[in-house]
């Protein structure tokens, strides 16, 4: 038990799965929801309701889905903290008027699949399902200061078939409330 | 004048925190823990926003009251931005966190988390020990483990 603990624990080390065919999710009805990623670029974001730094965001990734979303990138917002219901993030998605819906990740699964630390936290997946980028949306969290847009430049460039400017980056955030698990 | 002097005492545990609480770049960290060997340096990363980390920090500062004595610092390093200086110093102050203090003042995020750990994701709180000689001992990703954080200290001092 101890080792499979240990070898949990070095799989969240290393990071996300390289390959996602599927992300599995509640909408905030509770209804299960299956996304397929192959033949299409995926952008998975962790969001929060109430971590400062992910609301931060909110607008950018308002214009990020505005921009990408009718350029054929297919955009899922996931909710996986625990201490956030379906009906806070409903009431948040209308008070922020987002465009696109928030899912619910019950029990954290994606984020463990994912091993997602933080809201944000950006994973993008290529065409093949093969994560091709994951990290922050830019690099500052005021919008005024940001000097590297991250996340555009990646799905820029993987829309066009590009070389991808960078794969993985690191910011600040929130950490992720998970539920509390027994071993 | 018996009641005077501590009340002055918690004045003045109040001020040091907020007055002492220094901006800090990637160049002043690894200055300041250079400047900490002969030292068991604890550092925590929070931020006001981060509710783990100012529900940690009490017991932080506790942990680290007991042990200082015998050659351990504790310094802590707000990520938050300079506009929201008022608010750090306000729990700086309330929670008693002795200096050192400090507040980000880098503008590459990046670039300070992998010069702190390279395994750090960003994520809050992250705290990390240095023994005597300023080498990096262990790191606490997310919440520390109180009973692990004082065995690692009690190993290095």
């Amino acid at each position: 038990m101890t080792t499979f603990a240990t070898f949990a624990a070095a799989l969240l080390m290393l990071g996300a799965p390289g390959k996602v065919e599927s992300i599995k999710a509640t909408d905030l009805d509770g209804k299960p929801v299956e996304i397929q990623t192959a033949g299409k670029i995926t952008t998975v974001i962790f969001i929060s309701t109430q971590c400062p730094i992910s609301n931060d965001y909110n607008e950018r990734m308002k214009a990020l889905y505005n921009e990408f979303n009718p350029r054929g990138v297919q955009f899922v917002f996931l909710n996986s903290n625990s201490t956030e219901s379906s009906a806070d993030a409903a009431e948040h998605a209308r008070k922020h008027g987002f465009p696109f819906r928030v899912l619910k990740d019950p029990n954290n699964v994606e984020a463990d699949r994912f091993a997602a630390e933080f809201t944000p936290h950006v994973y993008v997946i290529g065409k093949n399902s093969e994560i091709i980028y994951r990290g922050a949306i830019d690099d500052s969290r005021p919008a005024d200061k940001v000097t590297k847009t991250y996340l555009k430049d990646v799905l820029n460039a993987a829309i066009e078939g590009k070389p991808l400017p960078v794969t993985e980056t690191k910011a600040f955030g929130c950490t992720i409330k998970r539920v509390k698990k027994s071993t | 004048m018996k009641y005077f002097f501590p009340i002055l005492l918690v004045l003045g545990a109040g001020l040091a925190a907020s007055a002492d609480l220094k901006p800090i770049d990637e160049s002043g960290y690894a200055r300041f823990v250079a400047s900490s060997k002969g030292k068991v340096l604890v550092v925590n990363f929070w931020a006001t926003w981060c509710s783990p980390c100012r529900k940690e920090m009490p017991e932080l500062v506790a942990l680290a009251a007991k042990y200082r004595a015998r050659g351990l610092e504790f310094a802590t390093v707000a990520i938050d931005e300079e506009s929201d200086r008022k608010a750090v110093a306000e729990f700086l102050d309330k929670t008693k966190v002795p200096p050192p203090t400090f507040i980000k003042n880098f503008q590459n995020d990046e670039k300070f988390i992998g010069l702190v750990d390279s395994r750090w994701s960003g994520g809050l709180p992250f705290t990390v020990v240095y023994d005597r000689s300023g080498r990096k001992a262990h790191v606490f990703p997310g919440e520390v483990n109180l009973k692990e954080l004082e065995a690692v200290i009690l190993k290095l001092l």
